[in-house]
């Protein structure tokens, strides 16, 4: 079920918005998650997101299937912002709306695995 | 101090089922009381020292547990999350915690509300946090009830009124994001708690709480809490390199020694492959990360520890904070589960004398060697799509609520989980700034065992050597933490809602019931009154239990995961 990265994301991570460093990554250890301020929505996934959000957002798990979602950009703009209580967490201090934009085009963008 | 004569004659008579009334002038309850123990009460989460979670009561018992029915229950409100703690019980009154730390004392009889204390919370962190707002109980001691929240504060009430003693931060939880879920240990004047962690990049302190005063005596830092363990950690890698003891562990009072487990290393997976001694996100064995580790009740120094997993990459945590200790032929043992799904045998100094597992499917190593602790045939994953599912799911083969040990009929009565995960690693960065977020590693869904379906069984077993002597299985994996009693009775609260008894010795069902919705938290029993009550906590929501309705739909799917109830049975 799990494939490579997928082409789609891995577009969108090389043409991921530019960070406003809001995020700092650690440099103690490992490839850093964004180079030149850029956030790898990828990795961002696969470190945070990826707890509830199951096989980086393509099926359901702890948190809802985010791949097709007919949810507005709106919504989950506000949600990613906001969070839900007992749900989800506020991202609204970490996130530029840059950041969000680009973690809504990867939602946009997600296929499934053909792993 | 206590005096144990009188409470010796308390538990015999309640033993043989006679009328124990609450004590008009209790003796406060200390370290001589909890180590006396009485199964007219529940003193800390694990029920004593002793950590059996097995009542000594028999008033109700295989013969009349079908006459078992719903005395009182009491509804905490914003159970966001479910319910998810364990209650302790002392001279009649009941204690427990809800969602957001909202702590009550109530009649054990009755169920009347003596006090309540709901703590002002950070409402703007709790927002943020992703394991939280649920609580998983409270600890008794010295005329106070103590309490920890997710803001990163330890809160001392006083048992009579509810009212704050004091309340102490420990925790900079608006930069490191944690804070406590896990209920508090009273030992020797002294309230030891620890943080959440595990995937959280910090280093995951336990600390140790003047019980009087509220002011901090020690902290130990599961993440390189030691020159020598800061060398298990390559690169610097111990600055974000989670750890924690995010459940109670317990006394031992022979000796002055803290038990306690602690959580995993940070990112959860990594993608060292084999050469993880030197290579990957965090090289080395990463102590004390997923060990079991001794320390001094007064100073926090550190005694002994076992790393039951050496550079853990699978998320197979030691923070579940069940030791039970036995005595069995002279020898003086302590039996500790790991999230793997293998159950450790220590001596009283943390030297191994067993390892055997409880779930049937584990995959992460081929084995560990029962004498030497080594893992063998240990997975270690490159980044990439990991071929074969891993065994057990991140959920773990065991849950981190607490089975029973019934020293009546020498077994012990744990639940094991079969279900497994499909991998993908995938290299990440700590982020620290500007504020410390979760560091996984890797993408995953749940999923089945190789060429079965998802389940969970309750095994009673030699604690020592494993031996089976019976199972009783479920469609779906039970959570919630087991009793036992005198009355030959072990209770078992489903993930469906249903609490189901069954005869101790034959695993033969003799009663169920419905709480109408989930259990993933605690059960006690004690005396009040005159009568045996049997406590449980029922409310679904969290880490685990949010993966159930994508996963087995049916009930769950319905489910609520913002409520719950405290329901207390006894016969009718």
């Amino acid at each position: 079920m799990f494939g490579t990265t997928l082409p789609a994301v891995a577009l969108l991570a090389g043409l991921a918005c530019v960070m406003p460093g809001t995020v700092r990554m650690a440099t103690a250890q490992g490839a850093p998650a964004q180079e030149g301020g850029k956030l790898d929505v990828n990795q961002l996934f696969a470190g945070t997101c990826g707890w509830c959000h199951s096989d980086g957002g393509r099926v359901a798990g702890k948190g809802p299937k985010l791949m097709d979602t007919e949810r507005s950009d709106e919504f989950i703009r506000n949600r990613i912002r906001n969070g839900k209580e007992g749900a989800m967490p506020a991202f609204g201090q970490m996130f530029s709306d840059a950041d969000i934009d680009a973690i809504i085009k990867y939602i946009r963008t997600l296929k499934p695995d053909e792993g | 101090m206590s005096k144990k004569p009188n409470l010796l004659a308390a538990s015999m008579l309640a033993t043989l089922g006679a009328a124990v009334t609450p004590a008009v002038h209790a003796q406060p309850v200390d370290t001589a009381r909890i180590e006396a123990g009485s199964p007219n009460d529940w003193l800390t989460y694990h029920g004593s020292y002793k950590s059996y979670h097995y009542s000594g009561l028999s008033q109700i018992n295989a013969d009349n547990v079908k006459d078992l029915g719903v005395a009182w229950i009491h509804i905490p409100g914003r159970s966001t999350r479910g319910l998810q703690s364990m209650p302790v019980v002392a001279d009649g009154v009941l204690y427990y915690t809800g969602s957001y730390s909202r702590t009550f004392a109530l009649n054990g009889a009755t169920g009347d509300v003596i006090w309540s204390y709901f703590p002002e919370l950070d409402d703007a962190l709790v927002a943020r946090q992703t394991h939280s707002p649920y609580n998983r109980g409270a600890a008794i001691g010295d005329g106070r009830v103590y309490v920890g929240t997710v803001d990163g504060r330890l809160i001392a009430l006083d048992m009579k009124t509810g009212k704050p003693a004091w309340d102490t931060k420990l925790i900079d939880s608006q930069k490191l994001t944690v804070g406590f879920t896990g209920a508090p240990l009273y030992a020797k004047g002294t309230v030891v708690i620890g943080a959440q962690g595990g995937e959280w990049p910090g280093r995951g302190p336990i600390f140790g709480v003047d019980a009087a005063t509220g002011k901090k005596k020690w902290e130990f830092l599961t993440v390189a809490g030691t020159e020598d363990a800061k060398q298990s950690w390559g690169n610097e890698s111990w600055r974000t390199g989670g750890g924690g003891g995010w459940m109670p562990g317990t006394y031992d009072s022979e000796t002055g020694t803290i038990w306690w487990g602690t959580a995993n290393p940070a990112p959860l997976y990594d993608w060292s492959g084999p050469d993880y001694k030197t290579s990957g996100a965090r090289p080395g064995d990463n102590l004390y990360t997923s060990s079991v580790i001794g320390l001094d009740v007064d100073t926090g120094n550190l005694k002994f520890f076992h790393q039951e997993l050496p550079h853990d990459t699978w998320d197979f945590d030691s923070a579940v904070g069940e030791f039970v200790m036995l005595d069995r032929d002279g020898q003086k043992l302590v039996v500790h589960p790991n999230k793997s799904g293998f159950i450790f045998v220590y001596d009283r100094a943390a030297k191994l004398q067993n390892v055997w597992p409880i779930a049937q499917n584990i995959n992460f190593v081929k084995s560990i060697d029962p004498k030497t602790g080594e893992l063998i045939g240990r997975r270690d994953f490159s980044a990439g799509k990991v071929s074969e599912p891993l065994c057990p799911h991140i959920s773990g083969g065991v849950s981190w609520n607490s089975g029973s040990y019934s020293p009546a009929t020498g077994l012990y009565y744990k639940l094991g989980q079969e279900w497994c995960m499909r991998l993908e690693v995938v290299k990440t960065t700590p982020v620290t700034q500007p504020q410390v977020q979760l560091n996984i590693g890797a993408n995953f869904t749940i999923a089945p065992p190789p060429g079965g379906e998802i389940y969970g069984h309750l095994d009673a077993r030699d604690p020592v050597t494993g031996a089976k002597k019976w199972e009783v299985r479920y469609p779906e994996p039970p959570l919630a933490s087991v009793l036992s009693t005198a009355g030959n009775l072990v209770f078992v609260p489903d993930s469906r809602g249903i609490l189901h008894a069954y005869n101790a010795q034959t695993g033969a069902e003799l009663w169920s019931h419905s709480d109408g919705t989930g259990h993933q938290g605690g059960i006690v029993s004690y005396f009040a009154n005159g009568k045996q009550y049997v406590a449980v906590t029922a409310g679904f929501g969290g880490m685990a239990t949010d993966d159930y309705a994508p996963t087995f739909g049916g009930p769950y799917k319905s489910m609520s995961r913002d409520d719950g109830a405290l329901v207390v049975y006894s016969l009718k």
